[in-house]
């Protein structure tokens, strides 16, 4: 497992160079922004069950189909397997945020996880529309874009100092969108 | 690759949870030292060579025999392959400094090095002199700022104990 700063080391030793000058440019504004970062993590932490109830909530309202008899979040048993995965997702995609490097999501995440799902019978469009809503809603609590209108009675605003977040809410997106893009 | 966030991570995968408050106190702790370790990471790699060949030169001031025949520096193609080393161990460090942890060292360097300095018949004692002579010859706030200092030095005391 690497983080942004030993990231940068392995990629120096392949060249055997010393990291200095210009690849420590990226480094600093990670610990410049280590604070917000710190804030990203707990705004997907603190609301993950949320998030995650939400999302495979809006997939089976989207496809009915899955909770009637037949579907693959029929009988609870399976939509509760449904809802430890896409905690399990959101877990390490917060665990790679943290690290600011994407190879703990891959190694203990994502790596067979498609042919996983294929071989159990899990719809993979259906996990990947889950993986986007939670997307969409982490990214907005990260980035403090949601909206009461969009919240309903959920809705909640992170406390955090305000300030320009995109770069983070970007990052938070790629990791969202590597695992839609590993299981489908 | 041993580091603050690894650890943390690590340890929160195995229980299964969400990163903790404590996890983010952690992360957050080694970010406020990470300043001073970044500032040492630049200049010992901006002043590598010159480090390099001043700590070789000490090491074969303080061991003139190394050059004699039959020692480990009796030729120069063995002498450049000393230096070379020592432009290693000082490598791995900048990148302990980058990490802000000894995993590049333990990993790339002291793993098997005392098997292999055994099989080699060369001497530690000649890399923990020149190891030694880096570490006094430091100084700030001439080479980087005394926080910065405390973590490069932090570092080659660390080499020179697994040498030692």
């Amino acid at each position: 497992m690497l983080d942004a700063f030993s990231r940068t080391v392995v990629s120096a030793d392949a060249k055997t160079a010393p990291v200095g000058g210009s690849d420590l440019a990226s480094l600093r504004s990670y610990v410049q922004d280590g604070n917000k970062r710190l804030d990203a993590v707990n705004a997907i932490t603190s609301n993950a069950y949320c998030i995650v109830s939400d999302a495979v909530t809006g997939m089976i309202c989207e496809n009915t189909g899955l909770i009637q008899a037949g579907g693959n979040c029929y009988p609870t048993r399976r939509m509760a397997a449904c809802l430890r995965d896409g905690e399990i997702v959101l877990r390490y995609i917060s665990y790679a945020l943290l690290a600011g490097d994407a190879s703990v999501l891959d190694d203990r995440c994502l790596n067979g996880l498609k042919e996983t799902y294929i071989a159990l019978g899990v719809p993979t469009q259906s996990a990947a529309r889950a993986v986007a809503i939670m997307k969409s809603a982490a990214t907005a609590l990260i980035g403090q874009t949601n909206s009461p209108a969009s919240g309903g009675a959920k809705y909640r605003k992170m406390e955090t100092t305000q300030g320009d977040c995109s770069a983070l809410v970007a990052e938070a997106g790629s990791y969202f969108d590597r695992v839609i893009g590993a299981i489908s | 690759m041993k580091s603050v966030v690894t650890t943390v991570v690590t340890a929160a995968d195995a229980a299964g949870r969400f990163p903790s408050q404590n996890d983010l106190e952690a992360v957050q702790g080694n970010i406020q030292r990470a300043a001073a370790r970044l500032e040492a990471a630049e200049k010992l790699a901006a002043g590598l060579d010159n480090v390099t060949r001043e700590a070789g030169d000490a090491c074969f001031n303080k061991y003139a025999y190394l050059r004699q025949p039959g020692e480990a520096g009796d030729s120069q193609v063995k002498v450049d392959k000393c230096y070379r080393d020592l432009g290693h161990y000082l490598r791995l460090i900048n990148y302990c400094l980058i990490v802000g942890g000894t995993g590049p060292l333990d990993e790339w360097g002291i793993a098997g090095a005392r098997e292999v300095y055994r099989t080699l018949g060369l001497p530690t004692n000649a890399y923990i002199e020149a190891l030694t002579y880096t570490r006094d010859r430091a100084c700030a706030p001439r080479d980087m700022s005394p926080q910065a200092l405390n973590e490069f030095k932090s570092y080659l005391d660390y080499a020179i104990n697994a040498l030692s």
